[in-house]
């Protein structure tokens, strides 16, 4: 079970190496993956990145709600996305309208219906929940393409007949983390209220 | 009806989630880890008040590519103007004020407000830097920008 986030950010903010290497590996696919789904990649992902990192350095003790952390890397991403690209449309000589291939025309984890930024890292931190086998598995069948049965059987040594059970299993427990249980709070059930 | 009710869906949203690991690059660790030898803790932290990247909309672009940034904590501010590697700009207080240039993978370079608070220092490289503004027994820090 990973390190509750509230911990780690208490120990960075004491002075702990090892567990602001522990943050630094759990959300680098939310910011990395933001950025490049800005469209920046090579400096300017890389100037981006290490912006953000060094300004949660500067906050970390100054989080109010450490459970808030992917909100806010995600947020100062996007800020920071966003500042890069109005900058080199500025500097640039031709018109950005013209070239429909520009780094973050629009940004596209604001789109209604794909999965957000926040999302995303509930998902992987409830993988990360899974059994090794379950998560082993679930891994294996989401690869492009995925892997197939023959291969799965051979690896995780799970019987071709049982696989879409345990898949449907992992996912079914999956549901159920932690990470996606605080995503989605329970709904209430009627009438509990007065 | 809860969001990824159905499990093809929900396999989706998980392919989404996996994939965006392989954005990571190893500069990118490599920097991320290295940014914890930046940790402060008894600095003042000054605001950022104005970024011209953050007010310009793609309707009005501006025929300059100047940026100006304005940092402000109680009792000091410092203005800031940077176009074609020239860093010009204004610090306040100006009694003893030192003003120094960061950045995470170099020497510190000092810039010597004159008795007006101005300064300017030419040569400058984008990339992310912050500003460090010393006077009296205060020492205030600006958020770290990208030139």
């Amino acid at each position: 079970m990973p390190t509750d986030v509230a911990v780690l950010v208490q120990q960075v903010a004491a002075g702990d190496e090892h567990a602001w290497g522990q943050l630094v590996e759990r959300y680098l696919p939310l910011v990395c993956g933001l950025i490049r789904r800005h469209r920046l990649h090579g400096a300017d992902a890389d100037d981006v990145s290490q912006t953000v990192w060094l300004r949660l350095v500067e906050h970390i003790g100054r989080l109010r709600e450490p459970e808030a952390l992917p909100g806010w890397l995600a947020s100062t991403t996007r800020n920071e996305c966003l500042r890069v690209i109005s900058q080199s449309r500025r500097s640039m000589p031709v018109d950005p309208v013209e070239h429909s291939d520009f780094a973050g025309a629009e940004d596209p984890d604001h789109i209604a219906g794909l999965t957000s930024a926040e999302e995303r890292q509930a998902l992987r931190e409830a993988l990360s929940e899974l059994p090794e086998q379950r998560r082993a598995l679930l891994l294996m069948l989401l690869t492009d393409p995925p892997a197939t049965y023959a291969e799965i059987t051979e690896r995780l040594g799970i019987p071709t007949g049982s696989i879409g059970p345990t898949r449907a299993r992992a996912l079914e427990q999956l549901r159920g983390t932690k990470a996606m249980r605080a995503l989605f709070p329970p709904v209430e059930p009627m009438g509990v209220r007065p | 009806m809860k969001k990824w009710d159905d499990e093809s869906e929900l396999m989706a949203a998980l392919g989404e989630a996996v994939a965006d690991e392989s954005a990571v690059t190893d500069r990118a660790r490599t920097a991320a880890l290295a940014a914890f030898t930046w940790r402060t803790v008894d600095e003042e932290l000054m605001e950022l008040l104005h970024d011209s990247a953050m007010t310009a909309g793609a309707a009005v672009r501006s025929t300059s590519a100047a940026r100006d940034l304005v940092f402000e904590v109680e009792g000091a501010s410092i203005d800031i103007e940077f176009s074609d590697g020239v860093l010009t700009g204004q610090v306040s207080p100006t009694e003893g004020a030192v003003l120094k240039l960061q950045r995470p993978e170099a020497d510190d370079i000092s810039l010597t407000p004159d008795s007006a608070g101005f300064f300017r220092l030419e040569g400058v490289e984008p990339g992310t830097v912050r500003f460090v503004l010393e006077f009296a027994d205060v020492r205030a820090v600006t958020p770290w920008v990208r030139l």
